[in-house]
């Protein structure tokens, strides 16, 4: 079936590639270029594990397509620390104690990075409200909504 | 999921010819959200997936105080919540749009490909009908104009005809004293999805209601207008036993569905209790 | 000088992995030639295999092998009972069962061919339920076996002798539902036949050790030929111990196929493939005095394992007898039966048999004291059991924090005030409850042993490498370890390197499992580090001609005891870089094993079988919705007796996740099972609780710091999650007055509770 090719800028950086239609943006990710930071935890459009930035809005990669991703920017969460420095929310949820098994974490801070983008300091409350695409069944999530506040604090002051 | 072919026609007149080619084996994609769920699971298994990511013309926000709203076909849910315009003329709107599914579905998913999916267990057809909304199809003979009422025919079915597409949304302009007010409940905090919404909008002058649209939905098969209830608001001064008797006509003038869910008996409880809170929230009334 | 990091908050050792992305699991594994695994699995519930026909499948371009059940070993496997094959042959006795495993060279082709495989199934009569498996002249589900997998009966002192003391007595049966594990990282393994014809397999998992003991059976080949390591596990909570498939059929195809194999569960397979908890029906009865002393108790179990039984006799014995030992009993009598039934099988759980029986017990407490006109709080604090207490079943009870557990609770739900408040109007109304409980640190019964080795190796730059073979699946096995290797060796901790479990170099252990790895890991790490300090000071003695006894260890360096300054008298790099050339290159290396002191139950189960015992307590304040049904739990305070806090902020963490799977099981989580098939096996329909369906969530520590813990420490991870549904299901009471026994707790139970509550009042 249908081949084709795609000019996206991951992290940053142009990358051209070929994908079978049927090749899904986490499978693209993942697969094709080896950024298993994305993960892959349901069918359903549920747990919010594969969450990145699609020209700046943060989508289910796992619900799209790389095809439809084509001439757009994609933000992973290998694309998140400068080098070696930690961006502040990886920061903030590693001292918080906001990850346990890790493996819902990428999702849940690339959620909080959309999240502090258009809400610099938002209230428990809406913290909570803007993970409501994401699982976690480690930490009861009271120690990411601490974290996320934490992040917030440092990004932008009190 | 099965494999495919991917089109990405430049019109909708060529996404409209694409679709009459193989009408059997051809779907549209819009964002893509509810649609990925039935081919990953393979329970659809389109031969051609015809993507509508290039049409320019089915996206953006224009209001109108003569015309109303438009509001093209690929406008996503949350622009929908964060467009002024919205915010300021249909806040039940934006105010259901900022709710629907989570953050990244919103993000992603859009108002026309939501119609056309014609889920029973979702917000906006609900709200769209009762804020009156008509939606705009093009098809191979032109363009049609429908009511939602009509658009929605059953379950995960709609009047679109082969080689037909939703291009925009059209909803008329709003009047002073016009309310609204759109509630969804979950069953559990923990759910996904709504066991019942209620959208009531009313136009008041003086101390009734000049015009009322009351719509059950997540609980029917396709969102339903209760007539009887909107004639007795519409003949009653609001108050609590308005109120009351108003939901109790709602909650008996619709078909609910029963399954794992929820059975038809609790769902039309629900109905009754959202109902009447809904209403009471519209006109400021106590709750208890 | 570097501060000891017991007692302090420590994050994760491999967070920076996690928090990057870069931490390496199972599924995101990548080598050359690797193909991808399916599973077709029955969709009946019983049935003949009369005949498979995979030969579509086999002639699919991208498909290297398409299994069944007569290319699997004829080896069984199982716990308790060797009684399931790889791949079924003959019969399939759930649905859900792997009948057919294939090997191709991408998922979605592997996929593809699944749909070309057909088979020939005869449909048998099925039975569902333990009552109907256990009628009499019902069809055994194992050849040659009746239906009760196990049977656990005991009497300890007079039961009829002590309800003729009684003053109240009070019987209720309660029934408790399935959990799914719900980890967030489904199961995955990765297989390999390397050059040498070894088995190379990296799994998600909680047991390295145990996972190539039952690939070795299964496979029929020694163990030696195995090799299994433990990737980065992204969550267990019991599941991912021994009771599912995943790693035995990516194992056959890759034996089969000779080329790499990644079998990664989707949610939905995941669902079918992994074991949920133990369902249980609980008829408890007790007779209290008017103070509300327990005199007698009589417990009747009848639990369903499924198709398989796993660990589940395990389970249903900690289900049958584990809450005895909370308080201090006389009389008490036990029954339970476990039941095969046609339905996807049960088995290990976080809590472990526990959170069943304390739902039971601690509704009935609260319901007692309300007969009794007391506080639960007062029945719990009379009957507790307290330090240097034996039980009734021999548990020796060397510390509890029970009293301080209840009182941080309720100071925190402000028990006193809202308790009982019966002048509520409207339509939401509040209300508390609480719930206390016990649980083990260890346990003998694994294998009269519970042992654990830890090797400490060190480098020629002074830093630490530790080898375990205890695996973490997040809780924080490796941090825990480093912190113990750090304090002792005044080492910063990074400078202690946990190296992931692999059976071909970690030292044996049993894995992770009935919250021993901080008491058994603990211990054998702290006498680990001593070893090694103390082969530091002689050599540093040696060096430096300084006494031996003149010499400590501070800040990663050996110097003298009394030097005000500091000085150091030899670095830890130039001691091990000395102990090299001085040892013909005999890097320091040490090994240090510690055997609890425990005594395995003998055949009337008494016994001391774990160390050390922790213990919880939780208050819960909850709102119902009379008119929607709906319970939220608008505040929940833990206290967790974990001996001693090694690491507050992990400690916190898994009492805040245990909380919320407690809550998920008693508000939001349920299994849908028809006619012995899952119907809601996605996240969509099966719904976890998300963040914002729960409380910010506050937690107590106690310590007691018990004499035979590790500091004083002991087990955390799993006391937590065992008085929720009960302290919500008391809260309930409380805030409308009607009392659910069954599990979970939904909208629709409470209001049919409510309905007919004012249909009694108004008789």
């Amino acid at each position: 079936m249908s081949e084709h090719r795609i000019e996206v800028i991951i992290n940053g950086e142009p990358v051209t590639a070929r994908v079978p239609a049927r090749r899904l943006l986490s499978d693209f990710l993942r697969d094709d270029l080896g950024l298993t930071g994305t993960k892959r935890g349901c069918e359903t459009g549920i747990c919010g594990a594969c969450s990145v930035m699609v020209d700046g809005r943060l989508v289910k990669s796992c619900l799209s397509l790389a095809v439809q991703a084509d001439g757009q920017p994609i933000d992973t969460i290998e694309g998140l620390a400068d080098g070696e420095t930690l961006h502040p929310i990886q920061e903030c949820f590693i001292n918080g104690g906001g990850l346990q098994c890790g493996y819902c974490t990428p999702g849940f801070v690339m959620a909080t990075c959309a999240l502090l983008a258009a809400n610099p300091r938002p209230t428990t409350d809406e913290i909570r409200q803007a993970l409501n695409g994401n699982l976690c069944r480690c930490t009861g999530y009271t120690q990411i909504v601490e974290s996320i506040h934490h992040a917030a604090e440092k990004l932008h002051g009190n | 999921m099965r494999d495919f072919d991917f089109l990405e026609p430049a019109s909708a007149a060529e996404a409209s010819r694409m679709l009459l080619d193989e009408p059997e084996e051809s779907r549209l994609i819009a964002g893509g959200t509810a649609l990925m769920l039935g081919m990953r699971q393979r329970m659809l298994s389109p031969r051609r997936l015809i993507s509508l990511g290039r049409l320019e013309a089915l996206r953006g926000i224009d209001f109108d105080a003569k015309e109303g709203l438009r509001i093209g076909a690929l406008t996503r849910h949350a622009e929908l919540a964060a467009d002024p315009a919205v915010q300021t003329h249909y806040p039940m709107l934006a105010s259901m749009a900022a709710r629907v599914a989570n953050p990244q579905v919103r993000n992603q998913g859009t108002l026309g490909g939501n119609l056309c999916y014609a889920d029973p267990a979702t917000d906006p057809p609900g709200c769209l009908m009762a804020l009156d909304a008509q939606v705009v199809i093009q098809g191979p003979d032109g363009e049609r104009r429908l009511t939602i009422e009509a658009f929605l025919v059953d379950y995960y079915t709609t009047a679109l005809e082969p080689g037909e597409l939703i291009t925009e949304i059209r909803l008329p302009p709003p009047a002073e004293g016009d309310r609204g007010h759109y509630a969804r409940h979950l069953r559990t905090a923990a759910e996904h999805r709504p066991l019942v919404n209620l959208a009531a909008w009313v136009r008041q002058r003086g101390h009734g209601c000049e015009a009322a649209r009351l719509v059950v939905g997540a609980s029917t098969v396709v969102p339903t207008r209760v007539p009887q209830a909107e004639a007795y608001l519409m003949a009653h001064p609001p108050s609590e036993a308005t109120v009351d008797a108003t939901a109790e006509l709602i909650a008996s003038g619709i078909t609910p569905l029963s399954d794992a869910r929820g059975s038809a008996a609790y769902r039309r409880e629900m109905v009754r209790v959202i109902a009447r809170r809904s209403l009471a929230h519209l006109f400021a009334l106590p709750l208890e | 000088m570097s501060e000891s990091p017991i007692g302090r908050d420590t994050p994760q050792v491999n967070a920076r992995a996690k928090v990057t992305g870069r931490a390496q699991y199972a599924g995101d594994i990548q080598l050359p030639g690797m193909l991808h695994a399916k599973v077709l699995r029955s969709p009946h519930p019983h049935a003949r295999i009369r005949r498979i026909d995979t030969r579509a499948a086999r002639a699919l371009p991208g498909v290297k092998a398409v299994l069944t059940g007569a290319d699997a070993p004829d080896a069984l496997w199982g716990v308790h009972h060797k009684e399931r094959r790889i791949l079924a042959r003959e019969v399939v006795r759930f649905a859900g069962e792997e009948v057919v495993a294939v090997a191709a060279t991408s998922d979605e082709i592997a996929r593809d061919a699944l749909e070309l495989v057909t088979i020939d199934y005869e449909p048998l009569p099925a039975l569902f339920t333990p009552e109907a498996a256990l009628a009499e002249g019902a069809t055994g589900i194992h050849p040659g076996r009746n239906n009760v997998a196990h049977e656990i009966a005991f009497e300890r002192g007079s039961v009829e002798a002590g309800f003729a003391q009684a003053d109240l007595i009070h019987e209720a049966t309660y029934t408790t539902h399935a959990q799914y594990p719900g980890y967030l990282e489904p199961m995955a393994t990765v297989a390999q036949v390397d050059g040498h014809g070894r088995l190379q397999v990296w799994a998600s998992t909680q047991s390295v050790f145990l996972a190539r003991m039952r690939l070795a059976a299964a496979l029929e080949l020694p163990v030696s030929r195995i090799r299994v390591m433990q990737t980065t596990t992204g969550g267990g909570f019991g599941g991912k111990i021994v009771e599912d498939a995943n790693s035995l059929i990516a194992a056959l195809l890759a034996l089969k196929t000779g080329q790499p194999v990644r079998l990664v569960n989707n949610r939905l397979e995941d669902f079918l493939g992994a074991c949920s908890s133990l369902p249980e029906r609980l008829t408890l009865k007790l007779g209290m005095t008017r103070e509300g002393r327990i005199v007698a108790k009589e417990v009747t179990i009848l639990a369903d394992c499924g198709a398989y039984c796993g660990l589940t006799n395990e389970v249903m014995h900690v289900s049958a007898m584990r809450s005895d030992n909370m308080h201090r009993l006389e009389n008490v009598r036990s029954h339970a039966v476990l039941s095969y039934t046609h339905t996807p099988p049960h088995g290990a759980f976080r809590g472990f048999g526990g959170t069943q029986m304390l739902f039971a017990l601690n509704s009935h407490i609260d319901t007692m004291a309300e007969k009794l006109g007391l506080d639960p709080v007062a029945i719990h604090r009379l009957n507790a059991i307290q330090a240097g207490d034996t039980s009734i079943h021999g548990w020796e009870v060397g510390s509890t924090g029970l009293m301080e557990c209840l009182d941080q609770c309720t100071e925190a739900i402000h028990w006193a005030e809202k308790r009982g408040r019966r002048d509520q109007a409207g339509r939401r109304r509040r209300g508390v409850g609480l719930a206390a409980a016990m649980h083990v640190s260890g346990n003998r019964t694994i294998g009269n042993w519970d042992g654990s080795t830890v090797v400490v190796k060190l480098n020629e730059d002074g830093r630490a490498l530790v080898h375990s073979g205890e695996c973490d699946m997040g809780q924080g096995a490796m941090t825990m370890l480093s912190q113990v290797i750090a304090h002792e060796l005044t080492l910063p901790i990074e400078h202690i390197q946990v190296v992931p479990p692999d059976t071909d170099t970690s030292p044996f252990a049993i894995g992770t499992l009935a919250s021993r790895v901080t008491m058994s890991g603990g211990h054998a790490a702290i006498l680990a580090a001593r070893k090694a300090k103390a082969q530091l000071l002689a050599l540093a003695a040696e060096l430096s001609g300084h006494a031996e006894e003149t010499l400590t260890l501070i800040d990663g360096a050996v110097r003298l005891r009394d030097a005000d300054n500091g000085e150091i008298v030899a670095d830890l790099a130039t001691l091990a870089r000395q102990h090299i050339w001085r040892h013909g290159g005999e890097g320091l290396q040490v090994s240090a094993t510690w055997d609890p002191q425990t005594r395995m139950h003998d055949d009337d189960l008494y016994g001391n079988i774990a160390s050390a015992y922790s213990f919880a307590a939780q208050a819960v304040e909850v709102e119902v919705d009379t008119e929607t049904g709906r319970v939220e739990v608008v505040e929940s305070f833990v206290s967790d007796d974990c001996g001693k806090a090694f690491n507050p902020l992990a400690i916190h963490g898994q009492t805040n996740g245990a909380t919320v799977q407690a809550i998920g099981w008693a508000l939001y989580e349920q299994l849908q099972v028809e006619e012995g098939r899952i119907m809601n096996g996605n996240f969509a329909d099966y719904t976890l609780a998300t963040a914002d369906a729960v409380p910010m969530l506050a937690s107590g520590i106690v310590e007691s710091n018990d004499p035979k813990g590790p500091y004083g420490a002991k087990g955390a991870s799993e006391t937590a999650i065992l008085p929720g549904a009960a302290a919500i299901a008391n809260a309930v009471h409380d805030a409308v007055g009607v009392r659910i026994t069954d599990l979970p707790i939904t909208p629709e139970k409470v209001l049919a509770a409510l309905r007919a509550k004012e249909d009694a009042d108004h008789a």
